[in-house]
């Protein structure tokens, strides 16, 4: 063991001694400490826009004054899709997925916003942040530092050298590894001060945070590896290189594309405009609340009368056009849920592809571990839109029961000709303030982590085939 | 031709596979974009004949109200895909290719996301675009960083350079080839792409060029390292280092830098402020809400005049209220979206191989000047179909059959049109042909 550490130190002066790999470390420290202070800066600002946003559309909706319910439905609310701590670290598909939605009734309206709509096309080469730089950037970082290690001092000879000095092939792999798994650590570590000044910021993210530099770290360890094993075996450092950047062009660069791709192409998804459509084809068959015969809106009627034993829609305890809308917004909310659910269906659909492809490149699952720890995933963005509805649809039927309950039959049928019968139809603007703000909190931390172990379990395997190979290559390698 | 032809066969083994994997890999990306294009204008067409159904539903129950129709009626808009599209090609991007609007407050509607999956937005695209400006740059340094030190390092340099004319029958040659490869990779497929949509010759000319002018950035940057007297591992080293900072670290710095520099007036804000006004003109005197819209339509003077009773025109008035209230926001947000994406411009000025991402996507339409461009579009638009309809809710008139088949369609500006739209547009005008 002792030997090990000697000879990973001796490694390490060697990396000291190489200028250019001091200086890309630099360079790379540099950068990474610019993405962890903008990250957390950015992330933090975001929050409390979104935050003071949402604050805004809460104070407006309960400041309104003495109005139609209807009017209301109308007016409707804002959701804002809230940013956790651990964004900074990893903000995931934050720029890509809108993070405001309007509520009001009979429509399910898309998300707005976004990074990826207010910036210039720079924004598809990556965004800076922690996570970006511990995934793309520190791996080659350490293909250049490490790719020689091994093969250059047989190339020169100095392996045999240090064979006769009694070190065993073993030994000199598992020292250079450990050298250059130090090097990796010091590479990730102002990323990683970015995660750790997140959790300052909500330690009860803490078990989650830690989680996620534990996927880090692996993915990291398993770039040291497999440098390791590229060295050893390599004819020349030439073409332990350039098998090196091609490996991670492939893995890192072109293969979550690809993935991209063909989830895209083999889990096609319907634009919002056909499917709005389509549920405005489907609303019809359902019940057509224009057509004074639409036989779903007679037999509801039908029902209500019967029930309250009246014969009139006059004669009820309660006003009709309120129960109508209540009807209406029933029948389309539910075809919202269903048509929101085949949506999601599809996006997981192509999420599952993408995992699945995970296992031929780490990076893909390392990527969805740490968006899916950060709470910044596609499951995440899901959970909002499904609160957003969700509120929506409670906000609006218990502003139908208002409108129902409050607003007298007769006034409501004049109220459009009649400025007394108008003023009647208005209920109290206390009825606002009543009413519970949209509140979100994100997926729980328990899915958080679970949503993880996937990604692990695959790093873990390819850790493990790694390590075989290598301690194959160590009992075989002549030196 | 046989020095040519002596280079091919000394190329090694991996080299040529090489090649072979990057015009595979183009290839790959066209038939990608190819068919991403043909589902984007399927996706339209789909939408536009949906459309049709939908506004002869309406027209059965608005039985000639305008501002039933006004109300009702969705009118679609597209993105149509140009003939280059399919090098860098926008489906599933956030912003739609095809939606729709009514004619009611703009502000509220112009803004909306597509359902995409953000998931995969995230990875980025594997396009003809990302091929030419990621992965052939890469093949060439691959190819060309050991052209001397290669030979330095197997002891035959100074024999071979000591051939008479060493240069011309060497080393120009073996350039030549290899370039030449990994140029032929790329254009081979772009031009079968462009055979396949007809694209015009002066566009396809424009990506050929901007193709050749990564590449040749790439070229020259890579011999003038591979000339430093150095070791081919530290030449590729180098090589492989300037890559990475020119596509993947400067521009994730500048769009951070350009972001933090140019600041957008809050979208949120602007979204709620448009709806105070839109709502605000329910309780605001009908008389003047009327006043305020005369000022800008005053044809409508006369006709302007309001009862107690609910109407149309007044409705439709405090709409356009709404829009007015934020215009000047709503353009300045614009004018900051366009400026961010100028001092991008400017970077890729700097910086060739970012110059042909972004002069491919625009070439594709896929750029943000085309999402600005679209939006501008899809106001003006707006404004022609409001304007349609303000006669009939001013003067009280009915919309009869053919003034429902009438209203203006949607027309996409002409440079991204293409022999594939011109194809296309008979079906897709979103005029009806109402049966009354």
């Amino acid at each position: 063991m002792s030997r090990v550490r000697a000879i990973a130190a001796l490694q390490l002066r060697l990396f000291g001694r190489a200028r250019l790999a001091v200086v890309a470390l630099v360079l790379l420290g540099m950068l990474s400490a610019i993405a962890a202070v903008t990250g957390a800066s950015q992330a933090s600002r975001m929050a409390a826009d979104r935050a003071a946003a949402q604050m805004a559309a809460n104070t407006q909706f309960a400041n309104q004054p003495d109005r139609h319910p209807h009017r209301m439905v109308h007016y409707g609310t804002y959701a804002l899709r809230p940013l956790g701590p651990l964004a900074a670290f990893d903000p995931g598909v934050d720029a890509f997925a809108g993070s405001l939605i309007y509520l009001e009734g009979h429509r399910q309206n898309a998300t707005t916003l976004g990074a990826a709509r207010e910036s210039s096309g720079l924004i598809r080469f990556g965004q800076l942040t922690p996570a970006f730089v511990l995934r793309v950037l520190v791996p080659l970082l350490l293909v250049f530092i490490g790719f020689a290690m091994i093969v250059a001092e047989r190339e020169a000879g100095l392996l045999r050298l240090q064979l006769t000095h009694g070190a065993s092939t073993g030994a000199l792999i598992a020292g250079k590894a450990l050298a250059l798994g130090l090097v990796a650590g010091l590479a990730a570590l102002p990323a990683l001060a970015a995660l750790a000044h997140a959790v300052v910021q909500a330690p009860q993210d803490a078990a989650v945070a830690a989680l996620m530099a534990l996927a880090a770290l692996l993915w990291l360890a398993l770039w040291v590896l497999g440098i390791t094993l590229v060295s050893v075996r390599a004819r020349s450092a030439q073409a332990a290189l350039m098998a090196l950047v091609l490996a991670w062009a492939v893995l890192v660069v072109l293969v979550p594309r690809v993935a991209a791709g063909v989830a895209a192409l083999a889990y096609p998804l319907p634009t919002k405009a056909e499917t709005d459509l389509i549920i405005h084809q489907e609303l019809r068959g359902l019940g057509d609340s224009h057509n004074p015969n639409d036989p779903h809106f007679a037999a509801f009627k039908a029902a209500l009368l019967k029930r309250h034993g009246v014969t009139r829609v006059e004669d009820l305890p309660f006003n009709y056009r309120g129960a109508m809308s209540t009807e209406g917004e029933r029948l389309t909310s539910q075809l919202f849920a269903r048509h929101a659910a085949q949506l999601a269906a599809v996006q997981l659909q192509q999420h599952r592809l993408l995992e699945m492809l995970g296992v031929v490149s780490p990076a893909i699952g390392f990527a969805q571990a740490s968006m899916a720890g950060a709470a910044t995933d596609l499951a995440s963005h899901i959970a909002f839109q499904d609160a957003a509805e969700a509120h929506r649809y409670r906000l609006i039927q218990s502003l139908n029961g208002l409108h129902t309950f409050q607003v007298r039959a007769g006034d409501d049928a004049a109220r459009n000709r009649d400025p007394i019968a108008e003023r009647q139809s208005r209920v109290s603007a206390r009825f606002w303030a009543e009413q519970t703000p949209f509140h979100h909190q994100g997926p729980a931390r328990a899915d958080r982590m679970a949503g993880m172990l996937p990604a692990l379990a695959v790093m873990l395997l390819w850790g493990a085939a790694l390590l075989w190979l290598l301690a194959r290559a160590s009992r075989q390698e002549p030196a | 031709m046989t020095a040519l032809a002596r280079e091919w066969r000394l190329l090694a083994g991996p080299s040529r596979l090489g090649l072979v994997v990057l015009a595979l890999l183009a290839s790959m990306a066209v038939a990608l974009g190819l068919a991403d294009v043909a589902a984007i204008r399927a996706d339209i067409a789909r939408v536009v004949a949906l459309e049709t159904r939908e506004t002869q539903a309406i027209t059965a129950f608005a039985k000639g109200d305008p501002g039933e129709f006004g109300y009702y009626r969705n009118f679609p808009v597209w993105r149509m895909p140009g003939d280059l599209a399919f090098v860098a090609p926008t489906r599933g991007d956030a912003v739609p290719a095809v939606m729709r609007i009514r004619i009611l407050a703009l502000e509220g509607q112009i803004n909306d996301n597509e359902a995409a999956n953000p998931e995969l937005l995230l990875a980025g695209r594997f396009d003809f675009a990302f091929v030419t400006v990621y992965l052939a740059p890469l093949l060439l340094i691959a190819l060309l960083h050991d052209l001397w030190s290669g030979e330095r390092e197997a002891g035959r340099l100074a024999a071979l350079d000591s051939l008479p004319r060493a240069r011309q029958r060497l080393w120009s040659p073996r350039v030549v080839l290899r370039a030449g490869g990994v140029v032929l990779a790329l254009l081979v497929p772009l031009a079968i792409g462009a055979l396949v949509e007809g694209t015009a010759p002066l566009r396809l000319g424009a990506a050929v060029g901007l193709v050749l002018l990564s590449l040749a950035f790439w070229m020259l940057v890579t011999l003038a390292v591979a000339r430093l007297p150095a070791a081919s591992a530290t030449q590729a080293a180098v090589l492989a280092g300037l890559w990475f900072a020119i596509t993947l670290v400067v521009p994730a710095a500048a769009h951070l830098g350009i972001n933090a520099a140019v600041p957008l007036p809050d979208a949120a804000a602007i979204a709620r402020e448009n709806r105070e006004d839109v709502h605000a003109g329910w309780d605001r005197p009908k008389a003047q809400t009327m006043a305020r819209f005369v000022r800008q339509y005053p044809a409508y003077a006369d006709q302007a005049a309001t009862g107690v009773a609910f109407e149309w025109k007044w409705y439709f008035a405090f709409q356009q209220l709404g829009d007015d209230a934020v215009a000047t926001d709503s353009a300045a947000r614009d004018a900051g979206i366009a400026r961010r994406e100028g001092l991008a411009q400017t970077i890729g000025c700097l910086l060739p191989p970012i110059k042909a991402a972004q002069g491919l996507q625009a070439l594709a339409g896929s750029d943000v000047e085309a999402e600005l461009a679209f939006k501008a579009e899809v106001r003006a638009y707006h404004r022609a179909l409001r304007e349609y309809h303000y006669p009939y809710l001013f003067g009280g008139r009915t919309m009869s059959g053919a003034d429902i088949a009438n209203a203006p369609g949607f027309m996409t500006r002409p440079s991204v049109t293409s022999k594939a739209d011109d194809l296309m547009q008979p079906d897709l005008h979103p005029s009806v042909q109402v049966s009354q």
